[in-house]
Formats: C-alpha cells, structure tokens, sequence
C-alpha cells in the first residue's frame, strides 16, 4: 500500500513540475509588471525601473527561459519562490495566506462530506415521499444559485439575529478582533468569526454530493446483490444498508478529488464576501498586480492539492472497493 | 399489496386444501403490476404442491411467468405488486406477511439461487463474509468458531478447493462457476426446507454448467431439500425434476411427471417446445418445430385460450373462454396427475407427431448437397493464424510479463454451401478468430484467404471492400445490433448504398430480402423495436445477405432468442443456406444447435483446434477428450436417456492462458490424464500433441479414447 501510495506521489509530484512550469512561461511572457510601474508618481524613467525589477530577480530584459532558470535555481537552492514587484518575498506570505485559506475552508469541507453524504442516503432511501422531495429540490435550488448571492443572503441573516438579539453575536467578515484577550475570549472571538463563513458554505456545498449519493444508492437499491441479501433473510433495510451502501458510496468517495480543488478555486468569492485574505484572493489579485511570482506559487499550490484530493481519492477507493486494492 | 385479506379468506378464496405432507403449497397466485401501459397480468392462477426431497421443473419461455412466480413465493417483489391467493409452507400462509415475518423463512425454510452469479454477490464483502451472514441472520446466538466451520464446509460441499483461504477471498477472484457454487452454498448454509433455482446455470459454459447441476444435486441429497427448478433449456430439467409445470402467458398450461411431460404431452404448446429443440444425440437431419407468432400481451384481458393465436389446431372452440387445467382424460391410474389446458387433449394421445402438427419445413436441398467436398471451391481458409496479445505490467513504463495466446496457429477452410461451427468455452479464442477474420489486413501473423482474395494483398480499400462484399456477418445480440433510430429500410439500404446502387434498385432489393427471411415487406418503415427478438434477428440476417455475399459469418446466432423463436431462425438459416447457396462459419456455444445447423465442426480449447472434422463423426465418435467431456455435458430433453447416461465433469475452468501448460493445453483437466500411469503422463506434460487425422477426423491428442478417470465420471441412479 505505502509503495503504491509513493508510486502516485511521485506520478503527481512530475505533474506538479510540469502544471508549474508552463503556467511560469505563461505568467512570465503575459504578466508586464513595468506597466503598472508607469503609474506610479513621480513616474520612474524605464532604466530605473529595470534596475529596481533587476534587484528584486525580475528582470525584464532576460528572455523566458533565462528567467524560468533563475527562478527554478532559487527555488532549488534556497526554496526561494521569488518576490513581487513591490519587493515582498513570496515565501514570507505564502505561509499566512494557506493557513488563512485552510481554517475558512476545512471545517465546511468536512461537514458538507458528511452532511450531503448522510442526506444522500436518507433521501434514497424515501424515495418519491415528502423528505426526499424537500431534500432534493432544495439540493437543485442551490445548485443553481450564484455563491456571492447565496453567501450575502447568510450575512444578511447573521446580521438580522445581531439586530434583533441587540447585541453582535456573529461577525460577517473578518478572521478576528485584534488586541483581544488570549484564551477564553480569543475562543469565543474565532467561533464567532468562524461561524458564518462556515455555515454559509456548508449549506450551500452539500448539494453535490447529496445529489450524487442519493443516485448511486438508487442505482443499486434494486441490484441483483441486494436481492441476495434479502433472499439470506434480511429485510429490505438491513440489505441496503449492509449492501446497497458501502457499493454506492465508491463513486462518491472518487469525486471527492475533484471538488477538494473545485473549492480552493471557488474560494476566491468566499474569501472576498467575507474578507479572509486567503490563497484564492491573493491569486486573482496577483495577476491584477502582473506579478508572475505570486501568480506561479499559487498555482503550483493549486497543484499539489489536487494531487493531495486525487490521492486522498485513490486511498478512499481502496478502502471501500476490495477489487482495485493492489496486493 | 392487499393486506386487509387475512390468511383464512386467502384459503377460503382459493378453495383448494392441499395435501398435508407438502412443504410448499401453491394456490390460485396472481401477480398483477401497474405499468404504463395498464395492469400485466403477469401470473394468473398457479396452482402446485411441493413434496420433500422432490424437484419441481418450471418451464416456459422469457415473460411466462416463471420467475415472478418464484419472486412471490419469497416475497421478493416490489411492494408495489398485487399479489393474490395462496402461498403455504408447512401449512403456513406466506402471502400477506410483512418484510420482518418473512424474513424468518427466506434463507431459513426457503432459498433461492438467482440467474447471474456475476452480480448476485456483493462485490466489496468477503465470500466467507457473505456465507456467514447468512448464518448469523438465523442463529444469532451461533459462535464465531462455529460459523466459520460451517462456512468451510459449505465451501467444501459445493467443490471449492482450498475452502479455508477462499473464505477471505473477495467474489471478483472468483469465475461464474465458482460464484454460483458460493451462490448455493449461501442458499444451503441453514438446511432450507425448499430451494428454489431460478434458472441457474444459463449464463455459464456447458461444462460449468455440468459441474453446477451436479453440485445442485449434492445439495438435494445432502439437505433433503425439495426443489424448484425454473428454466428455459429443456434438457435441464430432464435429468433433475420428477415433476414439470409448462407455463405459458402467465399460466400452468400443462403439468405431470417428466414422463407425461416429454413421452406423452397433452398440449400443442409443449409439443412444440419440444419438438423445437434440436438434439446433440442424434443425426437427425429434419427441420426443427417453428411455433409462429409470440406471446400475448398481459396487459390486454386473454378471452380464450393464450396459445390459439400460435396454435395449429387452434378452432372457433379455443377462441371462447380459456380452457382449465384439467386431467388429461383416457389415461391410466398411475399418471392421473398429469394435466393439460388444452380442449384437444384427447387428439394428442399416443404418438402426436409435432412435425406434422406444426407444419415443420421439409429439410432443404441445396445444390451442393449432392457435390463432393473436394470439387466444391473454398470460400475461406485459414493458414496458421495467430493472435498473441502482449500482457503487460507498469504504470509509466510498461514491462511485457508473458503473452496471452488468444488464437495460436489456427488452419481450416470453409467450402461452398456448407457451415463450418467452432465451439468451445468463452475464453477459447471463438471470437478473436472471427475478429481476425474480419480485420483482414495485409499485418497479420498468418494468411486468411477470403473468396480467393488473400489479407497478404489487401493492400488498399477497395481490395477490403471486395472482401466485404464476399463476407458478412449477423451478430449475437439483435438488438444491440440494430440502430433504434434507423428503420428496417434505412437499416437495410445501408449496405447497398456503400456499394452504389441507385435508389430505384435498393428499393426492389429490399422488398426481395423482406421476402426471403420471412418479414412483411410492408414494414420495411418500422423501427427495430416494433419487432420481437426472432423478427430483428430475421433482419440482422437479411442485411447481411443485402451485398449477395458467398460467406456469413455467424456469431451466437439464436443464444438470444428463445427456444420456439430459435427454431423458426434455424429452420430460416438452413433454408437460405440451400436456396442461396451460401456458406456460414458459426460460432456457438449449443452444441445440439451446432450439431443441427453444421457440416464440419471444430472443437477450440486455449487457442487451438483439437479437433474438426464432419460434425456426424465428431459427435457420434468424439476422439480428443476434451471433446468428450464437452459433448457429455449437453443436457438432452430425454429423462430416460438422461438419468442413465454416463456424464464427465471436468474439474475446474477454463485455465487463464497465460499460465497455458508447456506440453497438452487441456492436460491440467484432462480427464483421460489423469486416470494414465505416470510414465504416460510424462509425454503429454512436455510434447505438444500435434493435429493429425486419424480415421474420420484431425485431432491432437496422444491417448485418443482413453479410459476416463474413474472421480469425473458420473452417473445418477
């Protein structure tokens, strides 16, 4: 299992190389960081410019290739992503962003697994009857609905209980309070913060995989296996729990690869509404800022957690499928 | 369902007592489904007792019924199904109890083995798992030391080697055979008072299927069990049941003991049946009994009686009212309980003869016939035909590990008019050698010669194309071959246009090939699925013959269809063959149907031919082992015959080829091998048996007739 797992590791780490490079040539030959400079007042002649970009390793006048070497050499050597136009090392924020993005994404990851999951199965399982219709229809309302519209209408209903409770409970946007006190309070401020950001995206995400769920348990309610089991003595609902279940839950488990970077992308407006400068905001904003160097990182960051959602994936099938286990 | 009934109004609705001693007692079950198009009538008024230790055969055709019979016995139907009458086990009344009641009889009293092993068994949970499951629902209180036992001796019931370390096994390492023997050992694991099979054995190979009838058969005798026996294949039961329920459109239309049954019967659906059937026993060369038409819709209320529509002897009589299932009069005491729906049974006493009675085609003469087989052209040959396919291993980088030998120097050739059969277990190589055929490029690994036409040479397209026209092929499946949205015309003038015919021609062209495989000429503009399976296997067959080819290839022709469609496609295949002059290379895996249609047969095992020659001296005189075995696996619809005969099981499948023996492929199962001294065996571990005519026909083995071993040979008392 450990040999497979390094086996795709590597595999993936090759992708990552390559997914990287290519978007640095692009980045480096679409991204012009000296326009910007032209507005800047008092205007810099174009040699100064050059000689500022130069100090900071952005050198217009070296062509692609030559820049990819020098920024591949530094990422070798000194595990050095580079630095922005404005002189800030990639490195120093790069670490405060993920960090920023993981809390405000992890806690909804994972309750909208479990969440759409649980509700899959309960909807299929009363097929047709008033649960599985409310459930269901409401799934395909959210799927249709814009996230900025969605996430607004939560603020406005955390706003609503501030207002009416008189006293503000939820905060709409902000990581947290600063100069609060350590411990207890601190707590009390995360939770609060944590509160809407997560809630929102949770109840707007379970969508998918409740949609999904409910149809591959559907499609196997009436599978030969199931008729089986009831044929050994259990009834309909010991069958399909014990059988039907654990079959249709192997598709589930592999898109979950997909919606792991399906979410880091879409983060960009979750992380704006709700003002967590995270991963997604800084990359929109790094190509806004025509800097090729927090462009490249974020997207080699996109990279690896792909890579981690595919793994995670292949991990998930083989626990759950006996027949792609590799002996 | 209609559960307000209480089990005394079912009783008293169905009138009838059953005898006491029966475990299963049957009476008066409808089955009705709400469907788009109405309410079918799916079951209309079975009735039968079930005594221990007996075997119940029911047959019948697709939609007859059968299995939604055995579905409501064991309460396994959609909740939305409206059963009505009676059900009994012990006295017990079944209908009408909830999920949770029922489950203390399902896989307790009563068991079933379902048709298609691949997917009956759960394909994430350990066999032993599945086994033991099976138990614990039961005997809860069962420790797990004993259900592990148990499940080990299940195992070992059903003929699994190694049982202890199958257990862990998951059903994917498993081949179908082996599914179903895990499939009957689950249904035996709690000693049931009935098993129902329904059809059991007709997804797998014939030599498997020897194999799981057998097993069922230890079963019987090792649980006492009574048995209901659901299937198609008439050869099946013959062997297996002591008595036989037909059932047609819903409805038992005859029922007695297999003797009444198939020396006796007493109902022009079952004489036809059986008259349909064509033998792997005897040369008989007679056209098979077509039964015309198809079934009745169940939607629609039946007025008089469900067969007249296809009936021969049908009169304005049959038309009013449907007849009961009444005792066959003027018979003696001891086969009173042979009943027959028929108001002609009396006419069918003594020796009816269905040929006659069903207007069976006298058997066709071709112009060939009278030719000898050297002066007659050859439409195909093979010469040394390979096909290996690399295995390989590795995610990047790909390793070859070994080679699998799909087809390995095959030879033969096929003359004018007449049909050439391979036949063999799935995985011998049948379909790559047509595949190989049909490729027809100049690349391949051995020369195929098409209508003197060599792939040597087929350099360019209009070489293929030549080819095309002198070659065609009519599929397996009639459906899936069909487009659904093209019409018989379109479907039809597709050929045709390809090869540049003007419109005008086409459109008479067309109205010819109707004509000639038997279709209305005026449907020309239906779709595939206005028509029954039989009919678009007609149509398969006439855009095959649209170019005039010489040769057609034919690829589990009839496998698809049912016993009476199949009949009437035969019956069809055998007259083109005559009046066209054609010659067809088939692929099969009936035998009988091979031994009815076929001139020259060809027996493959892993890639090789072990023997060919004139299907009469092969089958009447099988020389290869391999052939023997194959040939003693074919059920024959004679009880007599069938209880009595000698039959060889081979151990085990079809060897993966990639770990094909270094001497004799078959020698791992061969049953003559392994009854030879070891001295023998040596020579069929290390030289390959080469294939060389001796007497009637070419075959490549080194100890021809040897004595068979003594442990794969069986006979039933």
């Amino acid at each position: 299992m450990l040999k497979y797992l390094m086996k795709r590791s590597g595999i993936y780490l090759i992708m990552i190389f390559l997914t990287t490079s290519a978007g640095y040539f692009l980045a480096v030959s679409s991204l012009k960081p000296a326009v910007l400079e032209q507005e800047k007042i008092p205007r810099p002649t174009p040699e100064q410019v050059a000689a500022s970009f130069r100090g900071l390793g952005l050198d217009p006048d070296l062509n692609p290739w030559e820049r990819y070497i020098q920024w591949l050499g530094g990422i070798i050597t000194r595990w050095d992503w580079g630095r922005s136009p404005n002189g800030a090392f990639v490195n120093a924020e790069f670490a405060d962003r993920v960090l920023v993005s993981t809390r405000l994404f992890i806690a909804s990851i994972i309750l909208t697994l479990i969440i759409g999951v649980a509700l899959g199965v309960y909807s299929a399982a009363r097929q047709y009857k008033f649960q599985d219709r409310v459930i269901t229809s409401y799934s395909y309302l959210v799927h249709i609905l814009p996230a900025p519209i969605a996430y607004f209408l939560v603020q406005l209903g955390a706003i609503g209980i501030n207002e009416a409770v008189g006293e503000r409970i939820f905060f709409v946007t902000g990581i947290s309070t600063p100069g609060i006190d350590p411990g207890w309070p601190a707590f009390v401020d995360m939770v609060a913060h944590y509160a809407v950001p997560t809630f929102a995206m949770t109840i707007f995400g379970w969508a998918g995989y409740q949609i999904a769920q409910r149809q591959y348990l559907l499609d196997n309610v009436n599978a030969d296996f199931v008729r089986t089991a009831r044929a050994k003595g259990l009834t309909r609902n010991q069958a399909i729990r014990k059988h039907a279940l654990r079959v249709s839950f192997i598709p589930v488990a592999q898109s979950i690869a997909f919606t792991i970077p399906a979410i880091f992308t879409g983060g960009f407006f979750a992380e704006a509404i709700f003002a967590w400068p995270g991963i997604g905001l800084w990359s929109i904003q790094a190509i806004s800022l025509q800097d090729v160097n927090v462009a490249t990182a974020t997207l080699a960051y996109g990279s690896v957690i792909f890579a981690i959602g595919a793994i995670l994936a292949d991990f998930a099938t083989t626990l759950v499928d006996p027949r792609v286990r590799v002996q | 369902m209609s559960t307000n009934i209480t089990p005394a109004e079912r009783l008293r609705d169905a009138g009838l007592y059953a005898p006491g001693d029966a475990v299963l007692s049957v009476r008066d079950l409808n089955v009705r489904f709400n469907s788009e198009n109405g309410v079918v009538h799916a079951v209309r008024g079975v009735d039968f007792d079930l005594m221990p230790g007996k075997t119940l055969g029911i047959v019948g055709e697709s939609g007859s019924g059968k299995s939604v019979t055995s579905m409501a016995i064991m309460g396994l139907l959609p909740e939305t199904a409206d059963i009505s009458g009676s059900v009994r086990f012990k006295g017990k009344e079944l209908l009408g109890l909830s999920d949770k009641a029922m489950c203390k009889h399902r896989g307790n009293d009563i068991a079933m083995v379902f048709q298609d092993p691949l997917s009956s068994l759960t394909p994430v949970y350990t066999v032993g798992n599945q086994i033991i499951e099976a138990l614990t629902v039961h005997n809860p209180t069962m420790s797990k030391q004993a259900k592990e036992a148990r499940a080990v001796e299940l195992l070992r019931m059903v003929g699994i080697p190694s049982p202890k370390d199958r257990l862990k096994a998951f059903p994917h390492e498993f081949s179908g055979g082996m599914r179903q023997r895990v499939m009957i050992a689950i249904a035996i694991a709690n000693d049931p008072r009935i098993l129902i099979a329904d059809e059991p054995t007709t997804a797998l190979d014939v030599t498997i299927q020897a194999q799981v009838l057998e097993v069922l058969h230890t079963a019987q005798e090792e649980t006492g069990a009574a048995v209901v026996m659901i299937t198609h294949d008439l050869g099946v039961v013959a062997g297996m049941a002591d008595d036989i329920m037909v059932m047609y459109a819903g409805k038992p239309v005859e029922t007695g003991t297999v003797e009444d049954i198939y020396y006796n019967p007493r109902m022009p659906y079952t004489l036809g049946l059986l008259g349909a059937v064509p033998r792997v026993d005897t040369s008989d060369k007679q056209s098979l009994v077509p039964i015309e038409g198809t079934p009745p819709n169940l939607a629609l209320p039946v007025l008089g009686c469900s067969f007249a529509a296809r009936c021969p002897m049908v009169s304005d009589a049959c038309l009013h009212g449907e007849p009961e299932l009444i005792p066959v009069p003027g018979v003696e005491a001891q086969t009173l309980g042979h009943k027959a729906a028929c108001i002609k049974a009396e006419e069918l006493s003594g020796n009816a003869d269905a040929h006659k009675i069903f207007h069976a085609p006298p058997k066709p003469v071709s112009k060939f016939d009278g030719v000898a087989r050297v002066e007659r052209q050859k439409v195909l040959e093979l010469k040394d035909v390979k096909k290996h396919f690399p295995l390989l291993k590795g995610a990047l980088i790909k390793r070859r590990i070994g080679t699998v030998k799909a087809v390995d120097g095959l030879s033969f050739d096929i003359r004018e008019g007449e049909c050439l059969s391979i036949v063999g277990e799935s995985g011998c190589g049948k379909t790559t050698t047509l595949l190989e055929i049909m490729e027809f490029h100049p690349d391949q690994v051995g020369e195929v010669v098409i209508g003197g036409v060599s792939n040597k040479v087929a350099t360019d397209h209009k070489t293929t194309m030549a080819m095309r026209k002198e070659m065609q092929m009519v599929f397996q499946d009639p459906t899936g071959a069909l487009d659904p949205r093209f019409t018989v015309y379109e479907v039809l003038a597709e050929p045709l246009e390809n090869l540049g015919m003007p419109k005008a021609a086409i459109r008479k062209r067309i109205m010819e090939l109707m004509k000639l495989v038997g279709l209305q000429p005026d449907h020309v503009n239906r779709f595939p699925n206005q028509f029954s399976g039989g009919q678009r296997q007609r149509i398969g067959i006439a855009r095959a013959l649209a170019v005039n080819p010489k040769l057609v290839v034919l690829d589990e022709p009839v496998s698809a269809l049912d016993v009476s469609v199949q009949a009437g496609v035969i019956n069809l295949l055998d007259q083109l063959r005559a009046e066209l002059g054609l010659s067809y290379l088939m692929v099969a895996h009936d035998l009988s149907v091979v031994r009815h249609i076929s001139d020259r047969v060809a027996v493959m095992y892993l890639g090789k031919i072990v023997e060919t020659g004139d299907v009469d001296d092969v089958f009447d005189n099988p020389r290869h082992p391999y052939t023997r075995a194959l040939l003693s696996a074919i059920p024959v619809p004679d009880p007599n015959l069938e209880r009595t005969r000698e039959r060889i099981i081979l151990q085990g499948d079809l060897p993966s080829p990639l770990d094909a023996p270094k001497g004799c492929n078959f020698a791992t199962r061969c049953p003559v091998f392994a009854a030879l001294p070891a001295a023998k065996q040596e020579k069929c571990l290390t030289l390959e048996p080469p294939l060389a005519s001796e007497g009637a026909q070419d075959f490549a083995c080194f100890f021809p007739d040897g004595e068979i071993d003594a442990d794969m040979l069986v006979v039933h008392a």
